[in-house]
C-alpha cells in the first residue's frame, strides 16, 4: 500500500494516433508541491485531464492516497478530495461571486438537491465565502456579478472555487496565465501561502514562478516525462535547456 | 424591492377582480393566457434556468389532457380521479422523454422535437383510441366533491388558485440550491463537473418537474376547452410556448405569462382582420430576438435601471 498523495503508473492517453500522454509514471508525496513544465503540446493539460477525470487514460493506473481512481468519473474524484482550476478561466460569469462560491460548496454535499429553502439561507455559507474571499484578496465582493470582475479577479475566484471544500490534492492549470506581473506576483504568493495539508500539482509556463514554488519539478516533452528533479537540477539539466528553452 | 411588491399586489387585485369587471370573452381569454403561461413557464424552467431548449412539452400537455378527457368521457371516471391520472400519465412520459438530457444543444432540440412528433403522430393516427383528427369532444365541466364548476368565472378562479400555488412553489424552487445548480449548468457545465456535480442528474429531475407542470397545464386546458385534438401536441404549440417564454422574458417568474398574453392577445386581434397572422407572429419573434433578447421583462428592467442612474 503506497502512501503517495498521487501516483501514476504508465499513464497513456491516445487521441487517434497521437500519444498525447506517453507512459508517464510519477509519484507525489503528501504535502509536496510539484510543478509540471514543458513546451507547448508537451501533454501537460492532457495529463491534468487524466488526473482530474475530464478524460480517461487509454491505459495505466492513477492512485490518489493509495486508492485507485482510474475508473472514477470527474464528480466522483471531486468527492474524494481532488480540486482543480482551469487554464481558461471558467467561473460562472452570469452569477454573483457568492453564488459561485455556493455552487462550489454544494458540489460535494447532498444539499445540492434541496428545493425548499433558499440558497442564501444555507448554513455557514456567507461566513465561509467571506473567509475564502478575504484569503485571495476579494473581500466584500459577494454580491458582485462575476462578469463585471476583472480578469485577474476571476483568476482569484477560480482559486476560491477549487479551495472552498478543502481539497487534499489541488491541481492548478496555469493559475497565473494572462495576468499582469503584479497580479501574477499576488496570486503566486497566495498559492505559496496555502497550507501544506494540500498537496499541489501545478502546470506553469513562467519558469521563475514554477521553480520558486516547486519542491520538485517534472518535465514533459512530447507526452513523455524526460526528467524529474529539484528546481536546481532542472535548471541545470542540458536536455531540459534544449527542449524547453529552445537552446541547441 | 418595494416596487416589486406593489406591482405584485396591483396585479393580484386586477386578476382577482377581473371577472367582476369584464365579460365572459375576457374571462375566457385570460383563463387561456394563464394556462398557456403555465405551459410556457414549464418550458422556461429548462430554457431560462438550465439552458435546455425543449420542443416536446406539448406532448406532456396533450397526453395529460387526453388521459383526463378519455377517462372522463369514455369511462365515466370522476374528475377527482381523472385529473391525477392525467398528471401521472404526462409526468410518466416525462420520466421517459427526460432521458434526452444526455444530449445537448442542437441535438437536444432535435431529439425533443422528434419525441414530440411521435406523440402528435399517435394522437393523429390512432383514431380508434384518440378520436384522430376530431379528437375527444364533449368533455364535461369538472365536478369536485359534488360541486360542478360550470361557469367560466368559477373555472377562472380554479385556474387562478392553482396558478398562485404553482408560482409560489416555482419561486421557491428557482431560489433553492437546486435552482442555482441549474443556472450553474447553464453558465458552465464542464466546471460543474469539476465541482462534484453530475449535471445530467439535475437536468433529468428538472425535466420531470417541468413535464409535471406541462401536464398540469394540459389538464386545465381540457376542462377549459372541453375538447382536445392532436393539434395540442403539434410542433406549433411547442414553438408557441417557447415564443411566449422568450417574448415575455426568459428566466423570470412572470415573463412567460406576459408572453402568453402578448402572443394570444396579438393572435386573437390580428387574426380578426388578417389571414396570415402566423407571419405576424414570426416577425414579432424576430424583432424580440434582435432588439429585446431579455423580452418584455428585460426591457422594463433596462428602462427602470436607466432611470435610476
Amino acid at each position: 500500500m503506497n502512501q503517495f498523495a498521487l501516483s501514476l503508473q504508465s499513464v497513456v492517453k491516445m487521441f487517434g494516433g497521437v500519444r498525447a500522454v506517453d507512459g508517464v509514471s510519477l509519484q507525489v508525496a503528501p504535502g509536496e508541491r510539484r510543478v509540471v513544465i514543458g513546451p507547448n503540446g508537451a501533454g501537460k493539460t492532457s495529463l491534468f485531464h487524466c488526473i482530474s477525470g475530464v478524460i480517461r487514460p487509454t491505459s495505466g493506473v492513477i492512485q490518489c492516497f493509495g486508492e485507485d481512481i482510474t475508473q472514477l468519473s470527474e464528480p466522483q474524484r471531486t468527492q474524494k478530495g481532488v480540486g482543480r482550476t482551469f487554464q481558461i478561466s471558467s467561473v460562472f460569469a452570469e452569477l454573483t461571486v457568492l453564488e459561485n462560491v455556493a455552487l462550489a460548496v454544494l458540489g460535494i454535499r447532498q444539499q445540492k438537491w434541496g428545493m425548499w429553502s433558499a440558497v442564501n439561507q444555507l448554513k455557514g455559507l456567507r461566513e465561509k465565502a467571506a473567509e475564502q474571499l478575504a484569503l485571495v484578496g476579494l473581500p466584500g465582493k459577494e454580491e458582485v456579478m462575476v462578469k463585471s470582475l476583472s480578469y485577474g479577479e476571476r483568476r482569484q475566484l477560480e482559486l476560491v472555487l477549487a479551495l472552498v471544500n478543502g481539497p487534499k490534492l489541488l491541481l492548478l492549470d496555469e493559475p497565473c496565465a494572462g495576468l499582469s506581473p503584479s497580479e501574477r506576483q499576488r496570486l503566486f504568493s497566495i498559492i505559496k501561502n496555502l497550507p501544506r495539508s494540500i498537496t499541489m500539482l501545478m502546470i506553469e509556463h513562467d519558469m521563475d514562478i514554477a521553480l520558486a514554488l516547486a519542491d520538485r519539478v517534472t518535465v514533459l516533452h512530447r507526452g513523455e516525462m524526460i526528467l524529474e528533479g529539484s528546481a536546481q537540477e532542472v535548471r541545470q539539466n542540458p536536455q531540459v535547456r534544449e527542449v524547453y528553452f529552445g537552446q541547441v | 424591492m418595494n416596487t416589486t411588491r406593489l406591482i405584485a399586489i396591483v396585479l393580484l387585485i386586477i386578476v382577482v377582480g377581473l371577472p367582476m369587471a369584464a365579460g365572459t370573452y375576457w374571462v375566457g381569454l385570460v383563463t387561456q393566457i394563464f394556462i398557456f403561461g403555465l405551459l410556457a413557464l414549464a418550458v422556461d424552467l429548462l430554457l431560462g434556468h438550465a439552458g435546455l431548449f425543449s420542443l416536446c412539452h406539448a406532448a406532456f400537455f396533450a397526453v395529460a389532457a387526453y388521459t383526463t378527457s378519455i377517462l372522463q368521457v369514455r369511462y365515466g371516471v370522476s374528475t377527482q380521479w381523472a385529473v391525477p391520472a392525467g398528471l401521472l400519465a404526462g409526468t410518466s412520459l416525462g420520466l421517459l422523454f427526460g432521458l434526452s438530457v444526455r444530449t445537448r444543444g442542437v441535438y437536444f432540440i432535435l431529439v425533443t422535437m422528434a419525441m414530440g412528433y411521435i406523440i402528435w403522430g399517435v394522437g393523429y393516427r390512432w383514431s380508434a383510441f384518440t378520436g384522430g383528427d376530431s379528437g375527444i369532444t364533449n368533455v364535461p365541466a369538472p365536478m369536485v366533491s359534488g360541486f360542478q364548476i360550470s361557469t367560466a368565472e368559477q373555472f377562472y378562479y380554479v385556474v387562478l388558485a392553482v396558478l398562485l400555488v404553482v408560482l409560489a412553489l416555482y419561486q421557491k424552487l428557482v431560489r433553492s440550491p437546486f435552482g442555482l445548480v441549474l443556472r450553474g449548468i447553464k453558465s458552465g457545465e464542464p466546471r460543474m463537473r469539476s465541482l462534484g456535480f453530475n449535471p445530467a442528474r439535475h437536468l433529468y429531475v428538472a425535466f420531470v418537474i417541468s413535464a409535471f407542470m406541462a401536464s398540469l397545464a394540459g389538464v386545465l386546458y381540457v376542462y377549459h376547452n372541453r375538447f382536445i385534438n392532436p393539434v395540442a401536441a403539434s410542433l406549433h404549440v411547442n414553438m408557441e410556448a417557447v415564443l411566449m417564454a422568450i417574448v415575455g422574458g426568459s428566466g423570470t417568474l412572470l415573463g412567460p405569462f406576459i408572453g402568453a398574453a402578448l402572443v394570444l392577445g396579438l393572435r386573437n386581434w390580428v387574426s380578426s382582420f388578417f389571414e396570415f397572422h402566423l407571419a405576424v407572429m414570426g416577425l414579432v419573434f424576430i424583432a424580440v430576438v434582435i432588439w429585446a433578447p431579455g423580452g418584455v421583462i428585460g426591457l422594463l428592467r433596462r428602462y427602470s435601471s436607466g432611470k435610476e442612474k
